[in-house]
């Protein structure tokens, strides 16, 4: 780990930045599979379908997120969800996408596979929270943001999906692929102030 | 340059010596100084001149409301006007000088305004410099007239120092640090609600500061710290010091700007120079003092004028005596403090002038004040004010007029307090007059905010700290915490006070002038002019006067203007009300306002996946709404046109690879999209088989083209849609408000997936040599025919990637579309790259694309599809079904789409050899006289290096009527004429068999 000039602020190679000591880490945060399941989880044949498919229950409570083993399954609109997985080999409910797709859309739903659109990066340390809040008007405070919540807004003006660890001591922030550059160096310039050590890609947790 | 400071006493560190210049003169002073209290300290008043007149000015406040001491501060190579002394604080090395003076502060050509003054009241410039009536010379007039006003010098240099935003949220906001700020903050904190207090200060405490008041039986310095401490410890408090609020805003938003690295000569590393807090807050806790006013007499602006409570500010905070000999005027018992301090401090008390009668004067305050020996003058006002650098005497006059000099060097005025009732205001919040304070005062907010302290006419410390802890507890209260069982601090009761008399300006007929507004320079008769002039309601009186138009606007003026002007109507004080109060509160730097957006920061950029490889080889960018997108790759020594038109020419030739992962991209599933796809296109849909795309046109409601692009069917109900780039939001936005408002009915689920996917088009004669060596199906013509879409796998450096494969063609040429997911798209583009070396495959950019389409004519949107071309006029009206509703139809039927004359596509081709002009207007003759009926205009234009002329795309009345005739492409503009002969838009292989083959 090298300490790097302001110069520097905005690189990707692992390291200190910014501030000394560091308050936060920064990373990407790798996605493996991320799948867009839409439908009406009110009608039964559409819940169970997408249960026994991907074993895991869809939130039905606006900006929340279940978990089950490697998938977790976002809030992210009345009727649309996102599948997501980071560790490893795909979990077994994602390996046949065309055989998954034919089995939500005969239960009267959707399922598109969005895994490359989207990039993440994780922000762990008591200041993440604040850091984000320098260009996003949500309230990260753990009392409205609670761990395994979900929220979309913007990071700039980029559109952003904000999700809280399960730890609560973290934040990922996921962005469309196109803005990533832009994001990073926006995260980077924030994060300064407080000083930042970047770690290596990890994938989601 | 003697030194007045005192050896004890204040929050200046007297161990350490910082070193500033002011006007070239080097000074010293100590850490916890302002600017104002430091050049006190070194006996220096006389810190500038005033905006009009010129007059030479001193010091007059301790605060944000200091109306004279402003200063061009510089910092290394940055200089900020308007800079007030009184509340910079001093750093080492700080360098600044006296405004609207030249040659010097002492000796100012400007001051023969001073002389001149009766012929500049307020608004002369609305009957004055009138001769002669021609705009000529008002132009002249004004330029000199515009000259002589402004303060202060801007920078011109680029602002070299970094802003950042933050959002914050809370349950209480308590604005203000003072003793009600803290006593609200404490009690809030007690409860567990997340409270945020900030101060404009860069200490805490506001004028508890250096006092020797006891708070809970401790000096209020003490219980400061512990009251600090104790809120720096919770988690969920935030302390801002030097930050102001400047502005509510809607649903409980309150601006703030915190001022991070003022108070050093350059910001820490990293560090921002200023941030701009927004702070979302369930409850408001207002607790931001009162600003003192003065009394208006002749010559109350002399250097040496202070407020009185500022300058025992002056005396307690930062331990410096502003004078020797002082005489103090005023109308309440206020001033009476100062007179104490100032005279434990070793000043000279020479008067207490009060205005009030002496039968009245029976407070505490002023028994102690005869008890202590000081002279108090019963039923006196000032008459005069003498000293032109410095105030050396004042002539004050009795009740009967009787008039008596009394010497001086320090004159301490104050004729009550105002309630700082801004944020109040704006927060929706009514005020009413109060009569006992003469002052408005905070009623009733329909919006979640309360005053608390002095700002809400609680003016001893008992009944601030009282207030401030209720109101902090009731805040956290309504927010849902418990009533905390912290107790109220407590300090002791007031004494009596006799009470105020209001005073706002001495009786008229005395000579001299009288200030209201000290830094605009207006003066009691400029509000008497005002009044006779008819510009009798608050918002002309502000206008007409300039009164409360400063930097400092009119903080210590504005309720004596209004007063004043109440008086001269004969009305009271409440009919006359007060201006509407606009954030910011304080002037706030223009670039905290877009913090970091500024520059190339404004928008964000997006980057295809393959943007690394397009900057390695040397591309040139374009703009494609937020998108970078490789112009052309011109090889060393080599023109961007010159490279575009080896492109252009390659991909007919040989084979090229343009990056189109731009465009738009929408998955549609569902068991209705062939009935959303035949409502939002024109053309038909049903016939579409899986494995096959088809091109369309979208049209707006009133039938104009909007979009076009391609959708494939990939399976029995799944679809993709492509748009143009530009449009790909708009189509989105469209698709969702139709699925959502008009058609809930219909079973459709979509998304966007334009980053999902990388693509690329492969075109040429030579394509399919190319991608048969990389992808694992077979792309014969039998196969893989025009127009087919398929599933595959493409062998990359990294092993196979999935695809998927649609034989579309932008060019006319032989050409397909791979697509991969984004994360594969380099090692899509490398394996493409290395299979095509040996067919002479070459990149093109957005430009040689745009000559290939020109060639074949096919309609971009925004240049041809304008907004005012219908598909017909287009050449395509065939894709418009008959049999069938869609978005534009009903309207597509108006008469006037259907007329003869109609502006209709066609081709130019340049004669003579000559070159297409920009944006060309058509026309029959080209000498005829303006007006000069225009035929048509050029929508687009190139020079063609398939063809070796310049040809163009317009659209001309009748067109498709009129191919080979000749007419005239002109641009007026540039005074060009070129002969064009009308053809077909299609130039290259109108049949189609290029791309067929």
């Amino acid at each position: 780990m090298s300490e790097l000039d302001a110069d520097a602020i905005g690189a990707r190679t692992p390291g200190r930045y910014g501030a000394s000591p560091p308050q936060l880490v920064l990373a990407e945060t790798i996605i493996e599979v991320a799948w867009n399941i839409q439908g009406d989880v009110a009608r039964e044949a559409f819940a169970d379908a997408v249960t026994n498919a991907f074993r895991v229950d869809l939130p039905a409570t606006p900006n929340t997120s279940t978990r089950m083993n490697r998938i977790r399954a976002l809030w992210l609109g009345p009727g649309s969800w996102l599948l997501v997985s980071g560790m490893g080999p795909p979990p077994l409910p994602f390996a046949d996408f065309i055989a998954q797709r034919d089995t939500v859309n005969a239960a009267g739903g959707a399922l598109f596979d969005v895994s490359a659109s989207r990039i993440a990066f994780t922000l762990r340390g008591a200041r993440a929270g604040p850091v984000l809040a320098k260009r996003c008007p949500l309230d990260f405070h753990a009392r409205a943001f609670a761990p395994g919540r979900v929220a979309q807004s913007v990071f700039g003006h980029v559109n952003a999906l904000f999700v809280r660890a399960d730890d609560g001591a973290a934040f990922t922030v996921m962005v469309a692929r196109s803005y990533a550059r832009d994001v990073w160096q926006a995260l980077c310039e924030s994060a300064a102030v407080d000083g930042y050590e970047v770690a290596p890609p990890a994938p989601l947790e | 340059m003697t030194s007045m400071r005192l050896p004890a006493g204040g929050i200046v560190d007297r161990t350490r010596v910082l070193r500033f210049t002011f006007d070239g003169v080097t000074y010293e002073g100590h850490p916890g100084d302002t600017l104002a209290s430091a050049l006190l300290g070194n006996g220096v008043h006389l810190v500038g001149r005033s905006f009009k007149y010129h007059r030479p000015r001193g010091i007059y406040t301790a605060g944000v409301e200091e109306p004279n001491a402003l200063v061009q501060l510089s910092r290394g190579p940055r200089t900020e006007p308007n800079v007030r002394a009184t509340t910079q604080e001093l750093y080492d090395g700080l360098v600044a000088a006296s405004q609207n003076c030249w040659p010097s502060v002492r000796f100012d050509v400007g001051a023969v305004n001073d002389i001149v003054a009766p012929i500049i009241p307020a608004g002369f410039y609305y009957k004055t410099f009138m001769w002669p009536p021609t705009p000529k010379a008002w132009l002249r007039y004004e330029h000199a007239i515009r000259h002589a006003a402004g303060m202060g010098r801007a920078s011109e240099a680029s602002d070299p120092d970094r802003y950042e935003h933050q959002y914050a949220h809370c349950d209480v906001l308590v604005v203000g640090g003072g003793a009600a700020g803290l006593a609200a903050a404490r009690a809030a904190a007690a409860t567990g609600a997340r409270v945020i207090l900030c101060g404009e200060e860069p200490g805490w405490g506001g004028q508890l500061q250096g006092a020797k008041s006891a708070i809970d039986d401790i000096l209020a310095d003490r219980w400061i710290a512990d009251a600090l401490a104790t809120l720096a410890a919770e988690r969920d408090v935030t302390l801002l010091a030097r930050t102001t609020a400047f502005g509510w805003y809607d649903g409980n938003l309150v601006g703030a700007l915190e001022r991070v690295a003022d108070h050093l000569p350059t910001p820490a590393a990293h560090a921002p120079r200023q941030r701009l807090w927004k702070i979302r807050a369930r409850e408001i806790v207002l607790a931001t003092g009162a600003i003192e006013r003065g009394i208006a007499y002749p010559g109350n602006d002399r250097p040496g004028t202070l407020l009185a409570g500022a300058a025992q500010c002056y005396v307690e905070r930062f331990g410096v005596r502003p004078g020797t000999r002082a005489l103090l005027f005023t109308s309440h018992d206020g001033a009476y403090d100062a007179a104490q301090a100032l005279q434990a401090a070793g000043v000279e008390i020479a008067a207490i002038v009060d205005a009030r009668p002496g039968a009245l004067l029976t407070g505490a305050a002023n028994v102690r004040a005869r008890e202590m020996g000081m002279n108090v003058v019963a039923d006196s006002t000032i008459a005069a004010a003498r000293g032109r650098l410095r105030v050396k005497s004042v002539d004050i006059a009795d009740r009967d007029g009787r008039r008596r000099r009394i010497d001086c060097d320090l004159v301490c005025v104050s004729g009550g307090a105002n309630p700082a009732v801004h944020l109040f205001s704006q927060a929706r919040g009514a005020l009413r007059y109060d009569d006992a304070i003469a002052a408005y005062l905070p009623d009733a907010s329909p919006m979640p905010i309360v005053a608390a302290g002095a700002v809400n006419g609680c003016f001893d410390l008992a009944a601030a700290l009282d207030d401030g802890h209720r109101a902090g507890a009731t805040a956290a209260v309504r927010c849902g915490f418990p009533r905390p069982t912290l107790e109220s601090p407590r300090a002791r009761p007031a004494d009596v006070r006799a009470p105020l008399r209001p005073m706002w300006a001495v009786a008229r007929g005395a000579r001299g002038k009288a200030f209201v507004d000290l830094q605009n320079d207006v003066t009691v008769d400029d509000i008497a002019l005002a009044a006779r002039e008819g510009y009798q309601a608050v918002e002309h009186l502000k206008r007409y006067t300039t009164l409360g138009m400063g930097t400092d606007q009119g903080k210590t003026s504005n309720v004596i203007g209004l007063a004043l002007m109440a008086e001269q109507l004969a009305v009271p004080i409440a009919r006359v009300g007060t201006t509407t109060f606009r954030p910011p509160y304080t002037p706030v730097t223009l670039g905290a306002i877009p913090g970091g957006e500024s520059g190339g920061h404004v928008e964000p950029t997006r980057y295809s996946a393959m943007h690394a490889w397009h900057a390695a080889r040397g591309a040139r960018f374009v703009n494609a709404g937020l998108w970078k997108r490789p112009h052309s790759y011109p090889r060393p020594g080599e023109s961007e046109d010159d490279a575009a038109n080896r492109e252009a020419r390659n991909v007919r030739s040989n084979v090229g690879l343009v990056d189109v992962s731009t465009l738009g991209k929408i998955e549609l599933q569902g068991r209705d999209v062939v009935t959303l796809l035949n409502r939002m296109y024109c053309n038909r849909w049903d016939t579409l088989a899986v494995g096959r795309c088809r091109y369309g046109l979208m049209l707006r409601d009133d039938g104009m083209v909007m979009d076009d692009g391609t959708t494939s069917r990939l399976g029995p109900t799944h679809f993709l849609m492509t748009t143009t780039t530009v449009n790909a939001v708009k189509v989105m936005q469209q698709l969702e408000y139709l699925l959502q408002v008009e058609w809930p009915e219909l079973e459709v689920y979509a998304t966007s997936v334009t980053e999902q996917w990388a693509a690329a088009a492969l075109s040429g004669p030579k394509a399919r040599d190319v991608l048969a060596r990389i992808v694992d199906i077979d792309v014969s013509n039998a196969a893989c025919p025009f127009l087919a879409v398929a599933d595959c796998r493409v062998a990359t450096a990294a092993g196979p990637a999935a695809a998927r494969l649609f034989r579309l063609s932008y060019s006319g040429e032989l050409a397909y579309e791979i697509h991969v997911p984004a994360d594969r798209g380099p090692a899509l583009w490398e394996a493409v790259m290395a299979a095509g070396e040996a067919s002479g495959i070459m990149p093109y950019g957005t430009e040689a694309m745009s000559t290939l389409r020109i060639e074949k004519g096919h309609i971009v949107v925004g240049t041809e599809a304008d907004g005012r071309t219908t598909a017909d006029d287009l050449g395509m009206g065939s894709l418009v079904n008959g049999g069938k509703w869609c978005i534009g139809k009903p309207l597509l039927g108006r008469a006037a789409l259907t007329a003869p004359g109609r502006w209709q596509l066609v081709g130019l081709t340049a004669q003579d050899g000559a070159t297409m002009p920009r944006a060309a207007k058509i026309v029959r003759d080209p000498d005829r006289a303006a007006p000069n009926p225009m035929e048509g205009h050029v929508t687009s234009w190139c020079f063609s290096p398939n063809l070796d002329r310049w040809i163009a795309l317009a659209l001309v009345a009748d067109g498709r009527a009129r191919h080979g005739e000749t007419l005239w492409a002109v641009s007026p503009l540039a005074g060009v004429r070129v002969r064009v002969s009308v053809g077909p838009p299609c130039f290259i292989d109108p049949e189609g068999e290029r791309l067929r083959v």
